[in-house]
């Protein structure tokens, strides 16, 4: 089923922050969300994650499944060490509480950490990890419940581009072995081009384009020019949506 | 025409429905937070682990500024009135009076603002800073109840182990007046106990637990909830730590003076 948003609007303080927002994301395929800073990108994962709920409109993720979402800082509980930080929610969850065993969730950890690279660390606090390794490691805790909607903002920020080359693979990587579906905020280009089958341009709360990758890169829509182009000039105001 | 925006009145009334408007967001925050606490206490949803740590966090960490700010208190009441009472020739009240005065108000009220200066603050900060670095956010992502994780342990806390801070406390005060009493009075230990039990009551010393496990609660979840809504920043986090310190320090004042009516008026 994937995701399915229909309609959605959010407003703070009279401004509409997104406005009538409709798009789906089929299992197994990435969504790049892009546009500047204020368009209403984050606003629409915390939405989707139900950490805001929307003004109006409707989404529907695939059932019986978690909403996984990343955060741009990673987020990780600093006074967890890497184990308990990705064992967290079967640790903590009521429906998980006392369902595994230690060695279980040792195994389940290994496993997980293996599929963003990273093996034994667990012993490790966040503050001891690189700011790529502390995006994997959320990764991971993202992903030990094997959910079929994973939410990514902004993965690469702050990254250097070999970390977010890394990261990129990573996000393909979790897309196939989970055949979820994925949504990616970001505003770097690499990430739309390596990781996101389709995209979708916001400007002031609205949809200004919605396409796949190559009609995005192609830019012939003036939004996707001016966004590609990093243009002052084009039908795009900046002033406004900074 | 006169630019109304432009006066100090406009500013004045705008300030203060701003504060009042703050104020009442606070204590909404405060009451929802605290419906939800009682909520998961009921249900048994907490984790026994959990409590004992913040227990010992809140008892253990703050006990030497505790008994020191409240034997340091003792002190300099005993050397106000242990020698005016002598002068009286009222010595066996020192006893007494020193009794009274520590158990019914001075080690409650004085270990509470030394609790939230340390642990309430810690408290206050610590759920801002997991606020604002999203913390919070990715637990609720992961489907693990903040309130319950993070608020009920501390709540607790603060209400089973507060009457335990306030014994200690006593208990050092009462033996620092009675060491100042003899040093500037040149009354005996023995005659200071036996007045002191003139002045000790089980009643006062039940009420007095009753209310530091008020205090203890009140701080806890006051500071928890402060710290747990703030958004934005570095300077929010501050912001919400200095409100969880004012507001710790009204609402145990106004516990006090509730005891007070209910119980001694």
């Amino acid at each position: 089923m994937g995701i399915i948003v229909r309609d959605l609007v959010k407003t703070f303080d009279d401004k509409k922050v997104l406005d009538n927002v409709s798009f789906s994301v089929q299992d197994g395929e990435t969504l790049g969300v892009v546009g500047f800073s204020g368009s209403g990108k984050s606003t629409l994962l915390k939405i989707i994650s139900n950490l805001l709920y929307a003004d109006g409109g409707a989404i529907a993720t695939t059932a019986g499944s978690d909403v996984a979402m990343t955060f741009q800082y990673s987020a990780l509980f600093d006074f967890l060490d890497v184990f308990h930080n990705i064992a967290f929610p079967l640790l903590e969850r009521k429906e998980f509480k006392g369902k595994y065993t230690k060695e279980e969730l040792k195994k389940i950890v290994k496993e997980k950490l293996a599929l963003v690279g990273l093996e034994g660390i667990e012993d490790k606090f966040p503050s001891e990890l690189s700011g790529g390794m502390q995006k994997r490691v959320g990764f991971a805790r993202a992903i030990v419940t094997n959910p079929k909607t994973i939410l990514y903002d902004e993965p690469t920020a702050g990254l250097d581009p070999v970390s977010s080359t890394l990261i990129e693979d990573y996000i393909v990587r979790l897309k196939n072995e989970l055949n979820a579906a994925c949504i990616v905020v970001t505003h770097q280009m690499s990430t739309i081009t390596r990781a996101c089958d389709n995209v979708i341009l916001l400007y002031e709360g609205k949809i200004v384009f919605k396409g796949s990758t190559k009609e995005f890169l192609q830019g012939d829509n003036p939004y996707t020019k001016q966004f590609i182009d990093a243009s002052l000039d084009g039908p795009m105001e900046i002033k406004s949506a900074i | 025409m006169i630019d109304i925006k432009g006066t100090i009145t406009y500013s004045l009334v705008r300030n203060l429905f701003l504060g009042t408007k703050d104020f009442l967001i606070m204590v909404g925050n405060i009451g929802k937070d605290f419906v939800n606490v009682a909520k998961y206490i009921f249900l048994l949803r907490f984790n026994l682990k959990a409590v004992i740590e913040q227990s010992s966090r809140f008892a253990v960490d703050s006990l030497p500024i505790t008994l020191t700010i409240v034997s340091m208190t003792s002190i300099i009441i005993a050397i106000q009135i242990a020698p005016e009472l002598a002068k009286q020739g009222a010595e066996g009240y020192i006893g007494m009076l020193s009794g009274i005065v520590m158990i019914r108000e001075l080690a409650c009220i004085m270990a509470g603002f030394a609790i939230i200066s340390m642990i309430g603050s810690s408290f206050a900060s610590e759920l801002a800073s997991m606020a604002v670095g999203e913390q919070i956010s990715a637990m609720k992502v992961l489907k693990v109840d903040p309130i319950e994780y993070l608020i009920v342990p501390r709540f607790l806390s603060g209400v089973i182990m507060m009457p335990f801070v306030f014994i200690l406390s006593s208990f050092a005060g009462l033996i620092c007046a009675g060491i100042v009493s003899k040093m500037t009075a040149g009354l005996s230990l023995l005659n200071y106990i036996n007045s002191l039990w003139q002045g000790l009551y089980v009643r006062d010393i039940l009420i007095a637990m009753l209310k530091a496990s008020f205090f203890g609660g009140t701080i806890a979840l006051i500071s928890c909830s402060c710290g747990y809504s703030t958004r934005g920043g570095a300077k929010e986090v501050g912001i919400a730590t200095t409100m969880a310190v004012v507001w710790s320090f009204l609402a145990i004042a106004v516990w006090d003076y509730v005891f007070a009516v209910i119980f001694y008026l």
